[in-house]
């Protein structure tokens, strides 16, 4: 059995991957510099392959860190409050800061990240998300690098889980409405 | 566009086809070894921050299914040179009793870092307990920890890129390259 019969079809291929991070990283390049280098941080777990990607097209000088966070319980909620779980290893302050995720959804998460960050006094802080779901918005967050905006689909892969499975896929895939509702059922 | 050769940098020891190449017959091998093993059961550990690039890279390349976790160390001193003291900063979400643990790092140098959670995860009671590393230096190592799956053995000299750093600068790098030495000895 392998973990791609779940997959129904695929969303984003590597190719196009590949191709817009390019053109984000190009993006980014064109803002950032030597004199000020921002630090990227990353959201566990789902962006470390986003990261690992944008960073090494990047000509600026950068540092990265990395932040991972839990819900407290069943999935968000609208205050968006979540456990840090790995606070940043490095102060923001005074700071450019690139908060790197995976998917933006309904936005509480990120919103939360944000507002956190903002009493860490940083120069500046931007948002760069491989995926932007902005049907699901149920709060306005600043999204400044999207990679793709895609319809509200069960996706996974490059990063992103259903049930910490399909991570290591390295595509974004939708996955077989049999697998998500097995699920939750269950 | 590449991403410029820093002026820091003396020369490139591995570039990225080497490394390419190196890391997909390391992932061949693990998904032979651990094909059959449920989703469930195969975890691969990151180590945080170093680790990151390579673990996107083997995790992607793997055909069998597994779950990503990460753990987060400190060394205690802030100094270049290890003393075998570690600080568990972050430990994995996953509980990894009875389960595989593949522990995915970037650099053997001294050993004490691989030894500490070698030792951490084998008091776990893992159904079996492996190391991949991508790089090996033999001849700083002080204490040996068994290496299952292993990347390129290197000669003593200083390098950055593919995650690993000096000073938090250069982790992102696509290929690994030698530090002048001028940067590091002051």
């Amino acid at each position: 059995m392998s973990m791609f019969n779940d997959i129904e079809r695929v969303l984003v291929s590597e190719e196009e991957i590949r191709q817009r991070i390019a053109a984000l990283a190009e993006q980014m390049n064109q803002i950032y510099s030597d004199d000020d280098p921002p630090i990227l941080v990353c959201i566990l777990k789902g962006a470390f392959m986003f990261l690992a990607d944008l960073t090494r097209q990047l000509s600026f000088r950068h540092e990265v860190d990395f932040m991972e966070i839990s819900s407290y319980g069943m999935g968000t909620t609208s205050s968006g409050v979540v456990r840090i779980l790995l606070d940043l290893a490095s102060s923001i302050e005074g700071r450019q800061v690139v908060i790197v995720e995976d998917i933006v959804d309904t936005g509480h998460t990120l919103s939360y990240i944000l507002r956190n960050f903002a009493t860490r006094k940083p120069a500046s802080v931007r948002v760069a998300t491989l995926l932007n779901k902005p049907s699901r918005r149920e709060i306005d967050v600043p999204v400044d690098f999207v990679g793709f905006e895609i319809p509200n689909e069960f996706v996974m892969g490059y990063g992103l889980d259903f049930g910490e499975q399909y991570r290591n896929v390295p595509y974004i895939g939708i996955l077989k409405p049999e697998i998500y509702q097995e699920v939750d059922q269950a | 566009m590449p991403v410029p050769i820093p002026d820091s940098v003396s020369y490139v020891l591995l570039d990225e086809a080497t490394i390419e190449r190196r890391v997909q017959e390391m992932a061949d091998e693990i998904s032979v070894d651990y094909e059959g093993i449920h989703n469930e059961d195969f975890l691969l550990v990151g180590v945080l921050k170093g680790s990151f690039v390579f673990l996107a890279d083997l995790a992607r390349r793997l055909t069998v299914p597994h779950r990503v976790d990460f753990i987060a160390l400190s060394s205690y001193a802030d100094s270049a040179e290890s003393t075998g003291a570690v600080r568990l900063i972050m430990d994995t979400r996953a509980d990894v009793a009875g389960k595989h643990i593949l522990i995915v790092e970037d650099i053997l140098d001294t050993g004490y870092t691989l030894r500490y959670l070698y030792r951490l995860f084998e008091a776990r009671q893992p159904a079996s307990l492996r190391t991949a590393v991508l790089l090996t230096k033999p001849d700083r190592r002080q204490v040996e920890t068994p290496v299952h799956y292993l990347g390129f053995s290197i000669p003593d000299v200083w390098v950055v890129g593919y995650g690993l750093d000096y000073a938090d600068r250069f982790r992102t790098l696509p290929y690994i390259g030698a530090l002048k030495s001028r940067v590091y000895e002051k």
